[in-house]
């Protein structure tokens, strides 16, 4: 239901737009906070077993591997997908052969350096889609997890370069800062991040 | 044209003469004399190619002589809820930047005096306290200074709640808007008068509903409804008889559902308005369908205001329109455009849609629940009966939900002579955005259920569906479902032959045993016989020629992309020869010297009211009609063209007869109708060519009729009137002329007799009708669900193709239309619908390019009967039987018949698991 | 507020002080004037609002409708304005209004520069005849049309093309 939840405007309960209105319409179920949390590392330590722990990490990151807003341009063919509903990308885009869209429509024609909230149009100087190989749409947590390890479909990364680009990467980080009409993902970068360092740390045990 | 309309406010429109051109008129009559363009293409090609300035939307202030130079900005606030009481505005959140100068809600329009036209009633805007009628409906019309402002309220406001609720009512109830049965029981012979018919008996409604508002449809003992115990009765006959059929007889009773869908015209609804309070006169710029209806509309809204509210006159100037598909046709846009004005007086305003507001706020088309029974004899192959109950989503207000309803009921057996049927029908009230008019009306829905049961009929008995069409299509000269027949063309033999010998039918089963791995192969057919015309159309045109030869034309029809302009052109060059450079749209104001005045109401008048009017040679019983109903060719240019008859035989002909020295006495006289135009050359057999410069010099010269112009109505049939005119009477399908010799102005000719279509037509369902058949090769991929469209063919008669390929056109328009309907769009009803403005496309999803078989889409347009054939509607009957085609193709590939639309690549995915 | 300049149709526009958050398409229609440019969806969806950006010695169709007016600082754009140098139509606008491509018209300042970058990209780079279809299909597909099936559009553009295929094909 959380995919539908900036939908259900907080309209029809006074309560809600009162507090709407104590924070300056900010809220709105809509834009940048508050869909979702992530629990810290340190949330785990009750599981004894290390590698049941260490598939937990990654469990709990799963609830942002798996979101449209990382599913939708980790797609699983050629078209990328768009918005809560994660439905087909329109107008029909397509890869390309460097994952910038083809010759006539490349992604940058309107996703440009930054969100462009007026037209709730997300946007980051390197908007593109993952190489088919990095694809998780319809994937499991499993599944990702095993793929995401897998330098062969993972980008060639380490996994002290995965602790980089999950908690670092700028537009990795525009999934935490989608802007109006699309829900963020859950916590914050920071947490994701310190998820996949415990998790990495930990052995990298899948779930 | 001027007329005063309820609390005696002068109204004229015209087309709008636009911008940045001192010589404004010239400018914006397309393609404009003197202005280069390609010999052939519409006659709005240049203009639109170069980015001129056509559309109400690319109207602001400054481009309107007289203007204030700045435009200032509206913004229409709508709720999201139906089911909370509403209690008021929370506009606390908007930044000081992005205050709006005035609100204005239900409590302000209160004050002054306000009527909401009866065609829109309902609260214009929801007032505190109440429960809204509808989502979608108006709160509020937020009113800026300046565009920054607006826009940044704008953007605000979409992302954030801004409305207060309180207490959880439910959705309001509201009584249906109404609900018909048509019931007919043919005599025993196809030469027996009918046992029962709505032609004979009129129309009839039940007279008891339930306490959820359905209709109660069995016969009940009621003194006052006897006319509907008496229908009902035979009605619930045919139900018995398909309840316990004879042996021998096939009887399927099946549901379909129809999705609401967005009529999506790419242009937004627009406008722009001004009032001068000094001297009360209210500008509007406005792009709809119903130009004439809107205007009178904002007349009677503002008919009784307080004095600073009331106008003293309207001034309406009516654009191009981006796109209509009926959806611009009687919408309540202009009505708030109007407030918008006049609550800002002194400051042009403009009010313009974004697309989620047009998906909140624009007029759908109705969603339909449908019951289809039919009972067919097995050895003959013969439809025995058939009966039917639609149920429709009318949204929230009426609008046009009676008449969609009653062309649906009335259209419920398709291009079939069925000898028993009974169809019962009811549109309801529902807290959905409001649906009225969209391409299809009623038909769309209802031969969707009707062509898929057919298909299912056919692989039942089992029966060719060809075959099966054959044996049980109308033939010319017999009955529809109302007891008429149709007075124009029945083309079903041929359409239905051209469908049997194309390739795709042919090959059918050769292409399904050659499918690849992986990969369904399926085809289809389906039939559509859909009426065009309301019952009510008017037409005013003008044909002037110059001495030179150079044609002007004008019109009252609107051009949203059906290419009237050109098929103006073109008719009227049929009868004068040569192509018009000055042809104006739109327009009302300039056939002043007509004098028409209209009383009543011309669908509910009665006979000797309408006889008694008929002697003031200036009334007619409607003056000017919207653009819808596939109406442009038949009835758009109806007029221009007996205004170009009139021009021919008293100017050109006398002059060509002066020409060739061709005495009075002489026989050939009165051949006018043996001559005929190559180009703009005059031929007659055996006398000189003549060219259309020369005659038109002549005929100026010997004060010949050098302009006529003309208003035609019909009411299924067309009025007739007799003019005397130098050298003979004349007698033609119009009901008022002016005429212009030489250079003179126009005089309005007292006609001698008139002959208006009697008032009992107005039981008639329809009597136009045309036809289209499509055949379609559907491949679907197994793994996926996912639908290709192989192969097309769609046969469609028209009569006479005023402009070929724009018929082509709107056939390769409607068939994507169809497409979309079937595979692609879908609105859910209420909140989860457009009415949360939270639709946009990509959401919404219209049919592109990558979706349709580009190269591989064939239309043929079989050519008229006759040269007298005259051109009948065809842009909405091409985009149905596209839909039932698919459906069938689909269960043809799959096994499986769906009940509803849209059919997805996962509906189908989830049938060949 | 940002100062912007750019050049529209060969003429030199700004420096002129606009909001950040003002979408180039009302910096076009509001601002400017210039209401060639549509506005359909606000999404980038149709791309009835697509104008011609012309950079680094190629050039690209880009919607108006979602980016904001300072994003185009620096660029020389072109619009359905511009095409028709001295009032004599391009190719590809004859072509349009030949082959009737489109009905109400709305979609069409989008589809002709598509078609014009379309036509300037096989110049530059000419391709085999046998993917011209693909390729334009490719090239016209974000533009949406809802009177003409698209039929006509391709066959305009699809005509230019096979008028001068020396130029265009391989």
């Amino acid at each position: 239901m959380m995919v539908r939840e900036w939908r259900l405007p907080a309209l029809m309960m006074a309560a809600v737009l009162a507090s709407a209105a104590a924070t300056g319409f900010s809220g709105a179920g809509i834009s940048a906070t508050g869909a979702g949390t992530l629990a810290a590392p340190a949330d785990f330590a009750h599981i004894a077993d290390p590698k049941a722990r260490s598939a937990a990490y990654f469990t709990e990151l799963g609830k942002v591997l798996t979101n449209p807003r990382c599913t939708n341009c980790h797609p699983a063919t050629e078209r990328p997908r768009q918005g809560d509903e994660a439905r087909l990308h329109q107008p029909p885009v397509f890869r390309g052969l460097d994952g910038f869209g083809l010759d006539s429509m490349r992604c940058g024609s309107c996703h440009r350096r930054a969100n462009f909230d007026p037209a709730r149009m997300p946007g980051h100087e390197a908007w593109h889609l993952a190489p088919p190989e990095m694809a998780w749409e319809g994937k499991t947590v499993s599944q990702i997890c095993e793929q995401i390890k897998d330098p062969k479909r993972n980008g060639n990364r380490t996994l002290a370069d995965l602790i980089e680009h999950i908690g670092k990467d700028t537009l990795v980080g525009w999934a935490w800062h989608p802007g109006p009409g699309r829900t963020p993902v859950p916590g914050t970068q920071a947490q994701a991040g310190a998820l996949v360092e415990a998790w990495a740390e930990s052995g990298a045990a899948c779930p | 044209m001027k007329w005063s309309a309820a609390g005696g406010i002068v109204l004229s429109l015209s087309r709008f003469a636009g911008a940045q051109t001192p010589d404004f008129l010239e400018r914006e009559t397309l393609p404009g004399r003197g202005v280069p363009h390609p010999a052939i293409g519409r006659v709005d090609g240049v203009a639109k190619v170069t980015g001129a300035k056509l559309y109400a939307s690319d109207f602001r202030a400054v481009d309107l002589p007289g203007w204030p130079a700045e435009t200032h900005h509206a913004l229409l606030l709508r709720t999201p809820d139906a089911s909370h009481v509403y209690e008021g505005l929370a506009l606390d959140g908007l930044g000081a930047d992005a205050k709006p100068a005035t609100i204005i809600a239900a409590e302000d329009i209160a004050k002054i005096g306000l009527r909401v036209p009866p065609f829109y009633t309902g609260d214009l805007f929801c007032p505190i306290g109440t429960t809204p009628l509808y989502l979608g409906q108006p709160v509020a019309l937020l009113l800026f200074d300046r565009f920054d402002a607006y826009d940044r309220a704008r953007t605000f406001l979409r992302d954030n709640p801004h409305l207060k609720f309180g207490a959880e009512t439910g959705p309001l109830t509201r009584p249906n808007y109404g609900a018909f049965r048509f019931t007919r029981v043919a005599g025993a012979t196809p030469d027996a008068p009918d046992l029962y018919s709505p032609i004979q008996e009129g129309w009839i409604s039940p007279g008891f509903v339930e306490s959820s508002g359905r209709p109660v449809w069995q016969v009940l003992p009621d003194a006052k409804g006897a006319d509907y115990v008496k229908g009902a009765t035979y009605g619930t006959a045919i139900r018995d008889e398909l309840a316990k059929p004879a042996a021998g007889t096939l009887v399927l009773d099946r549901s379909f559902a129809t999705q609401s869908i967005d009529p999506m015209f790419l242009e937004p609804e627009a406008g722009l308005g001004f009032y001068e309070p000094g001297a009360r006169k209210l500008d509007l710029v406005l792009g709809v369908q119903s130009p004439f209806e809107a205007a009178e509309a904002i007349a009677y809204m503002l008919g009784e205001a307080v004095p600073d509210f009331k106008p003293a006159s309207i001034d309406g100037k009516f654009c191009y329109v981006g796109g209509g598909f009926g959806g611009r046709d009687h919408t309540p846009f202009p009505l708030y455009l109007t407030l918008a004005a006049m609550f800002f007086p002194g400051r042009p305003v403009r009010l313009a849609h974004d697309r989620f507001q047009q998906f909140q706020g624009g007029i759908k088309r109705h969603a339909f629940k449908m019951r289809s029974q039919i009972a067919v004899d097995r050895a003959s192959g013969t439809i025995a009966a058939f009966a039917a109950d639609h149920v429709l989503d009318g949204g929230g207000l009426m609008n046009y939900s009676v008449s969609v309803a009653v062309v649906a009921g009335t259209g419920a057996i398709g291009m079939y002579n069925v000898p028993k049927v009974d169809v019962t029908t009811v549109a309801e009230h529902t807290r959905g955005v409001t649906a009225g008019s969209m391409r299809g009306y009623g038909t769309v829905q209802c031969l969707t259920a009707l062509e898929t049961l057919v298909d299912e009929v056919c692989t039942t008995l089992p029966l060719d569906p060809i075959e099966f069409r054959r044996r049980n299509a109308l033939k010319v000269g017999e009955r529809t479902l109302t007891g008429n027949p149709y007075s124009v063309s029945v083309r079903a033999p041929e359409i239905l032959d051209k469908l049997d010998g194309h390739p795709i039918w042919r090959n059918r089963a050769a292409e399904k045993a050659k499918a690849p791995a992986g990969v369904l192969v399926g085809t289809g057919v389906a039939c559509a016989a859909k009426d065009y015309g309301t019952g009510a159309d008017c037409s005013l045109g003008t044909v002037e020629i110059d001495a030179e030869g150079r044609i002007s034309i004008h019109s009252d029809a609107v051009e949203m992309g059906n290419g009237i302009g050109t098929a103006l052109a073109n008719r009227v060059a049929g009868h004068i020869g040569g192509i018009a450079d000055q042809v104006t749209v739109a327009q009302v104001d300039v056939f002043d010297a007509l004098g028409l005045v209209k009383s009543g109401d011309p669908y509910s008048i009665t006979q000797a009211e309408q006889d008694a009017a008929a002697a003031n040679p200036r009334w007619v019983p409607e003056i000017s009609s919207a653009t819808s109903a596939s109406i442009g060719a038949h009835v758009g240019t109806q007029a221009a063209s007996e205004a170009a008859r009139v021009v021919f035989r008293f100017g050109l002909w006398p002059a060509a007869l002066a020409i060739w020295g061709i005495p009075a006495a002489d026989p050939r006289v009165n051949q006018s109708d043996q001559a005929f135009w190559q180009g703009e050359t005059l031929i007659f057999s055996g006398l000189p060519p003549l060219s259309l410069k020369a005659l038109a010099a002549k005929a100026h010269q010997q004060g010949g009729v050098t302009g006529a112009m003309t208003h035609a109505f019909s009411r299924w049939a067309w009025s007739e009137a007799t003019f005397a005119l130098p050298g003979g009477d004349w007698s033609a399908d119009i009901d008022a002329l002016a005429v212009r010799r030489g250079s003179g102005a126009f005089q309005v000719l007292d006609r001698k007799a008139v002959a208006f279509p009697p008032t009992d037509y107005n039981r008639i369902g329809t009597s136009f009708a045309s036809m289209c058949g499509t055949t379609l090769r559907v491949e679907i991929e197994r793994a996926t669900g996912k639908l290709t469209i192989a192969k097309a063919y769609s046969v469609v008669e028209c009569g006479q193709a005023l402009v070929p390929e724009i018929v082509l056109g709107q056939s390769q328009g409607g068939f994507a239309m169809g497409v979309g309907q079937a595979l692609l769009e879908d609105l859910p009803p209420f909140e989860e619908g457009p009415g949360n403005g939270q639709w946009n496309l990509g959401r919404y999803v219209v049919a592109r390019a990558s979706d349709l078989p580009l190269h591989d889409l064939e239309i043929e347009i079989l050519p008229p009967l006759s040269p007298r054939e005259p051109p009948k509607g065809m842009a909405e009957v091409v985009m149905i039987p596209v839909i039932p085609a698919l459906l069938n193709a689909i269960f043809d590939a799959t096994g499986h018949r769906f009940q509803s639309l849209p059919v997805t690549p996962q509906m189908i995915k989830g049938v060949i698991g | 507020m940002t100062a912007l300049s750019l050049t529209i149709n060969g003429r030199a526009i700004g420096p002129m002080e606009v909001r950040d958050d003002l979408s180039m398409n009302d910096f076009l229609r509001e601002v400017l004037g210039m209401t060639g440019t549509k506005f359909g969806c606000g999404a980038a969806q149709c791309l009835s609002c697509a104008v011609i950006v012309d950079e680094d010695g190629a050039s690209a169709t880009r919607p108006t409708c979602i980016a904001p007016a300072i994003d185009f600082n620096g660029l020389t754009i072109r619009t359905v304005e511009g095409h028709a140098a001295g009032g004599a139509l391009t190719p590809l606008q004859v072509s349009f209004i030949e082959h009737f491509a489109f009905q109400c018209g709305y979609c069409t300042p989008g589809f002709l520069n598509e078609g014009q970058v379309f036509l300037e990209r096989l110049a530059r780079d000419p391709i085999p005849r046998a993917d011209l279809e693909r390729t334009l299909t490719e090239a016209l597909d974000g533009h949406l049309c809802r009177c003409s099936g698209y039929v006509k559009y391709h066959e305009a553009v699809r005509a230019v093309v096979l008028a001068d295929v020396g130029r265009y094909l391989t």
